[in-house]
């Protein structure tokens, strides 16, 4: 029997957010919620969770963290997909290592020749890393693939 | 309506939005202005700071040219729109960004000569690469995104080999 899979999308605000919108005939299906920043570009979505930017001060880092590890906690999803950028980070650790969730990252399109720091530390955790660009191949290693692009 | 947008890093781009005031009393199109973290405030064009992403989407779709840093989140969907749009790269060195992965994506895309981006490294010759992408009057067709259904393949793909 066909079993459906939970899946997190967790993306910071703005190019992030929408390369994450142009592939989500890809979760079709399947129960999806997303998480991200507070911020006007993201206001308002249905099926999503708001953290403060974690990048802004080691107290939003701390508190971001601790509610990122909660909304996991409550909604245990299968499966978490982000195209960056840090926010990233936490939700990957925590899912690889305390609720065996598989992870998915799409680099950003935004990246041509160098790694982005994000995609750096997710990497070696990471089930499926996909690169929109074919330079950023051998930047990563053979785990990473390319089968196009979002422009 | 020309559509101008530094997207939401949370750097300034003021030295695109100084020149975009700067010449906008010379255009007759209405200029708007999304400013981000920007500070400058322009005095011949409307502005404000952040939309909801719909809401940006919309502004880009009806424009008749899009002005924008060389964020992905800009230059994605004026490609789907096939609206016409300039990019001007954000530089480490002025502060503008972290690095300098707006000037790698330029060249990219400058070298693939996709016909409705027009690449401008220097704000100087923006007025006049502007006047010459206006005068174009060439319609763009939204191209086939072969790229993105693969990705949506093999994505899938994945996902339904963890059931």
């Amino acid at each position: 029997m066909k079993k459906n899979r939970k899946i997190g999308l967790v993306c910071s605000p703005g190019g992030h957010f929408l390369q994450a919108l142009k592939v989500l005939e890809a979760f079709e299906g399947h129960p999806i919620f997303f998480l991200t920043y507070s911020e006007k570009a993201t206001s308002n979505r249905k099926n999503t969770y708001y953290v403060k930017n974690i990048g802004k001060s080691p107290i939003a880092l701390i508190v971001g963290v601790i509610k990122i590890f909660l909304i996991l906690w409550k909604e245990r999803p299968d499966i978490l997909f982000s195209t960056g950028s840090e926010i990233a980070i936490p939700c990957f650790y925590f899912g690889k290592f305390l609720f065996r969730t598989k992870l998915i990252y799409l680099e950003s399109g935004a990246k041509v020749y160098h790694p982005s720091r994000t995609g750096k530390w997710v990497y070696p955790i990471t089930d499926l890393f996909l690169v929109q660009w074919e330079p950023l191949l051998n930047r990563y290693g053979s785990k990473a693939k390319y089968v196009g692009g979002l422009i | 309506m020309i559509f101008v947008t530094v997207g939401n890093h949370f750097q300034s781009f003021d030295r695109l939005l100084r020149k975009v005031d700067e010449f906008a009393p010379r255009f007759p199109q209405e200029i708007v202005i999304q400013r981000g973290y920007s500070r400058y405030r322009a005095q011949n064009a409307k502005y404000f700071d952040f939309v909801p992403i719909d809401t940006a989407m919309e502004y880009m779709r009806t424009s008749e040219l899009v002005i924008s840093h060389a964020g992905f989140g800009t230059i994605m969907p004026c490609k789907e729109y096939g609206v016409p749009i300039l990019i001007v790269p954000r530089r480490k060195k002025y502060g503008e960004h972290t690095d300098d992965h707006q000037m790698e994506i330029a060249r990219v895309l400058e070298e693939r000569k996709d016909n409705n981006i027009y690449v401008v490294y220097d704000e100087s010759q923006l007025e006049e690469k502007l006047r010459g992408a206006l005068a174009n009057k060439k319609r763009f067709i939204a191209t086939q995104n072969i790229g993105r259904k693969n990705l949506i393949k093999v994505i899938k793909r994945f996902i339904e080999k963890d059931r």
